[in-house]
């Protein structure tokens, strides 16, 4: 496992115990993402990924371990720190999140009208200046209900990136889409990385994404780490399970 | 921090323009220049050392709102990382994007009016559907899930029996109460019974029985049939060959045609029941009394009256439930709302229709009834 020192740590989870109703679902998980990288989380269906992100945002707790964001614990930081500490972090839920009630500028506008003073006249340039970016200004006032999956998963990306978060969370964010689309989002992802300087951690099972994305790479089976390096290392790994899983996935 | 000056036609900007910055700085700026008399304003960021979007919207704003004064306004010395950031953030042409037109008065009332059409067509599909897969499942069980109405029939009215059963009980008590306070001072207190029994009958016994169904079974239809709208369960359905009306449905419709009119008639007597025991415990009127009155004013027809009522509540909540239901297109949020608005419409048109059935059974059976 190669580290560039070079690289400033902005994600660091060490000995990551975790689980819900007294069953232990994570088992000494040990994850580094570097600021600037694409960080994927792969692995098979079930294996923990999902829950070892939502412990990265603080859903919810470990019953042992620390989780490092921007070198600060968030295991044992208060609620009002932990928000403001949010306001720099981006997530992207699987099926976007976006609110069904209201509209898709309505929905990205949310953090800047929770979080900052800025008055609507600004709120209004911001929320167009970041669907533009990821090409969503022509559904400005729809509904999300009458956006395709690819469109709302866009339209979520929008409202991830709108504090421009110089960390951004995404799950699974080929789940439901063709491979044109899936391909589409992962430039996109790939355009934050570069024009923003955005550091991503990306939980996906899709291998042709993993090689369009990813830098470095953690490869988790039953809610262990079974590799952590760059993906070039991960596909000579020798480890059988890691080949397979490119080989077949 | 950002740091802001105006000297002569040039406002310098140094510092971090960033969005804590951004809406003072508007303000501070807006201020600044309207006080200048200057036509044209240079913008200097060469002091600057970072800028997010919310400043580049700032910058962009005060842009326009110069050049909507007949004003120019100029950007010089933009470092290379402000320059990357303008690149990427800058509106095109430097606009907001404006919100969409609304709609005129007459456009409203038209698009009311077609959406109302549209709405008249698909229940009336809805209610012809019904009908006629629920008259085909008679002969024909194909497209229905196995042991569907039994269970639909224990959900919506097994379950419904206690609650009808108390209500009811309290409802004929209360009216009984209310009615013997009055009847009592004119020496007619055995003539509760008779009040109480028409009443429950005829009216109270299937509007109450409709009311708790439309609450309890009418919003279960709507959510379920939604929910599976929502989760393309009905599309799987449609994609297996099977008629969601037909498999969904229509062993809810059964079920409901059923156990509502059978509670109507427990609701009657336990009402009845209510009754007595203000007859017994506050009037003096001693059990057998009280039923024998009850059996001499009650006829026939008035057990029919109630019965065809709780029939046509029973169907009315069944597709009211079911039109919301199969309408929801939206997420889990369209759910909640479609759910309510069921509840709402169901006993909106279970007391217009109870309302319509009371003139039609006063004028077809006479003065008399």
């Amino acid at each position: 496992m190669e580290q560039e020192p070079k690289k400033r740590e902005i994600v660091k989870v060490t000995g990551l115990h975790a689980g819900y109703d007294g069953e232990e679902i994570l088992h000494d998980v040990s994850l580094t993402a570097f600021a600037g990288d694409v960080t994927v989380i792969l692995g098979a269906s079930g294996c923990g990924k999902t829950t070892l992100l939502k412990h990265l945002i603080r859903l919810y707790m470990p019953t042992r371990g620390t989780i490092e964001l921007f070198g600060r614990d968030i295991t044992n930081m208060d609620e009002p720190e932990f928000d403001e500490l949010l306001q720099q972090v981006g997530v992207l839920f699987q099926n976007g999140a976006l609110l069904n009630s209201i509209n898709v500028a309505e929905n990205v506008a949310i953090p800047l009208e929770q979080h900052t003073t800025l008055p609507p006249e600004l709120i209004a340039r911001l929320v167009h200046t970041k669907l533009r970016l990821v090409e969503m200004e022509q559904a400005l006032s729809k509904l999300p209900a009458e956006l395709s999956g690819g469109m709302r998963k866009r339209a979520a990306l929008a409202r991830a990136i709108i504090l421009d978060p110089p960390l951004l969370f995404c799950d699974e964010p080929s789940a439901g889409l063709d491979p044109t689309t899936s391909a589409g989002l992962d430039y996109l992802l790939l355009k934050l990385r570069d024009e923003l300087g955005m550091s991503m951690v990306i939980v996906t099972h899709v291998v042709a994404s993993i090689k369009r994305i990813a830098d470095r790479c953690l490869f988790m089976d039953q809610g262990e780490v079974l590799f952590a390096g760059t993906l070039k290392e991960a596909e000579s790994s020798g480890i059988e399970k890691i080949e397979r899983f490119f080989r077949e996935g | 921090m950002l740091k802001i000056t105006l000297t002569g036609d040039t406002l310098g900007l140094t510092g971090v323009l960033s969005r804590e910055e951004a809406a003072r700085a508007l303000i501070d700026i807006r201020s600044r220049i309207a006080a200048s008399a200057a036509e044209k304003v240079r913008i200097d960021l060469s002091g600057l050392e970072r800028i997010d979007s919310a400043g580049v919207a700032m910058i962009d704003q005060l842009r326009q709102e110069l050049r909507d004064r007949g004003r120019d306004a100029e950007l010089t010395g933009v470092p290379a990382q402000v320059s990357e950031a303008l690149r990427l953030f800058a509106s095109p042409g430097g606009t907001a994007a404006a919100a969409p037109a609304r709609e005129g008065f007459f456009y409203r009332i038209g698009d009311g009016a077609v959406k109302a059409a549209r709405t008249a067509r698909t229940m009336l599909y809805l209610i012809a559907d019904t009908l006629y897969f629920a008259a085909a499942g008679l002969f024909n069980r194909r497209g229905i899930r196995k042991g569907e109405f039994i269970n639909q029939s224990i959900l919506i009215g097994v379950n419904a029996l206690p609650i009808v059963a108390l209500i009811s009980f309290l409802l004929g008590f209360i009216l009984a109460l209310q009615s013997a306070a009055q009847l009592r001072q004119f020496g007619a207190a055995i003539y509760v019974a008779d009040l109480i029994a028409i009443a429950m009958t005829r009216e109270m016994g299937p509007l109450i029985t409709a009311i708790l169904f439309a609450g309890r079974s009418g919003s279960a239809i709507a959510a379920e049939l939604a929910t599976m709208g929502v989760t393309e369960e009905t599309d799987a359905l449609r994609s297996m060959g099977l008629n969601p009306t037909r498999y969904v449905l229509v062993p809810k419709f059964y079920a409901i045609t059923l156990t509502m009119p059978l509670l109507t008639v427990l609701s009657i007597i336990i009402g009845i029941l209510g009754a007595m025991v203000i007859g017994y415990s506050y009037l003096g009127i001693g059990p057998r009394p009280f039923y024998q009155e009850v059996m001499t004013v009650l006829f026939f027809r008035d057990i029919m009256t109630g019965l065809v009522k709780s029939v046509v509540f029973a169907w009315i909540i069944a597709l009211v439930g079911a039109y919301y239901g199969f309408s929801a297109r939206g997420g889990s949020e369209d759910v909640g709302r479609v759910t309510t608005a069921a509840v709402v419409a169901s006993i909106f048109w279970v007391i217009l229709a109870d309302s319509l059935l009371g003139l039609i059974f006063y004028f077809g059976q006479g003065l008399e009834y």
